[in-house]
């Protein structure tokens, strides 16, 4: 919840433009994509350190830590490099956005739908 | 305080169909060669009014991607304690998801769906992907979903 706070409460200071946009994904054509070293200059410029740099819905994605240390997570527009979405992933203590258990360390949730709470068998072929 | 106990006792029932008797029940998703990375995929169920009910299976191990599962994140809240223990990984373009577990009986023939909400990295998000209602008679006849998903079937 404080992780909406924060994006809601950065989303509030980015321009009106940004502020209004649809959703946090990005359409730019392909040819209009700035090549990563300027995204990474961008990351430089801004003190962050990058731990993984990838293409997500569109946009350029950097995870890392910002000039204080604090984990973050921030979306680029491919074209223009401005900051569409910029997410603080420490969750105040706790140490990140939270996922799930995975199956084998937890019991299956209590929702009636599992039998006696056996865990699901599973497999990808 | 009777009264309470009786609507304490109705509302469980209703709540956990589980605790009448269940079935071995095998999901089985096979998803097409849209080309992309491992999809993420989440099995739930829904009422006959349609109001979630729960989760069966998350395939995809990171919260934040999510949001993407729309219809799922927004029957949940993106509450991640719903599939605490029922998470695994996204499945790669191509393979096939089977899930086999003992599902409630009560939960055959009355209303209640099976959904499967899907999303790839770079591609279109998929709520929805399948829908089926969950009935003896559909048991072992495969559907195909909207985007990603090539065929679903249960068996039973």
């Amino acid at each position: 919840m404080n992780n909406t706070l924060t994006v809601f409460a950065l989303a509030a200071l980015l321009p009106i433009g940004a502020a209004l946009a649809d959703d946090d994904d990005c359409s730019v054509p392909r040819n209009q994509w700035q090549p990563r070293e300027a995204a990474m200059q961008v990351a430089e410029q801004n003190g962050w350190t990058v731990r993984d740099f990838e293409i997500d819905d569109g946009c350029y994605e950097i995870e890392g830590r910002d000039s204080s240390g604090r984990k973050i997570e921030v979306k680029l527009d491919p074209a223009t490099l401005q900051v569409i979405e910029m997410e603080y992933e420490d969750d105040d203590d706790r140490g990140g956005a939270r996922n799930p258990a995975p199956a084998g360390t937890a019991q299956p949730p209590e929702n009636g739908l599992f039998e006696n709470g056996a865990s699901p068998q599973v497999q990808v072929k | 305080m009777k009264s309470l106990f009786a609507t304490l006792a109705l509302t469980t029932a209703l709540t956990f169909p589980g605790l009448a008797t269940a079935r071995p029940v095998t999901l089985t998703t096979t998803l097409n060669n849209y080309g992309g990375d491992g999809a993420y995929l989440a099995l739930y169920v829904t009422d006959a009014s349609g109001a979630y009910v729960g989760s069966l299976w998350m395939a995809g191990g990171k919260s934040k991607y999510y949001e993407h599962l729309s219809d799922w994140y927004r029957a949940t809240g993106g509450d991640t304690a719903q599939v605490n223990g029922i998470t695994g990984a996204s499945v790669g373009a191509g393979r096939t998801l089977e899930i086999t577990l003992d599902l409630a009986d009560a939960l055959f023939d009355a209303g209640y769906t099976l959904h499967i909400d899907a999303a790839v990295e770079d591609m279109r998000d998929s709520p929805n992907e399948v829908a089926v209602p969950l009935t003896t008679d559909g048991a072992g006849t495969p559907v195909r979903g909207r985007r990603y998903v090539a065929s679903f079937a249960y068996d039973m």
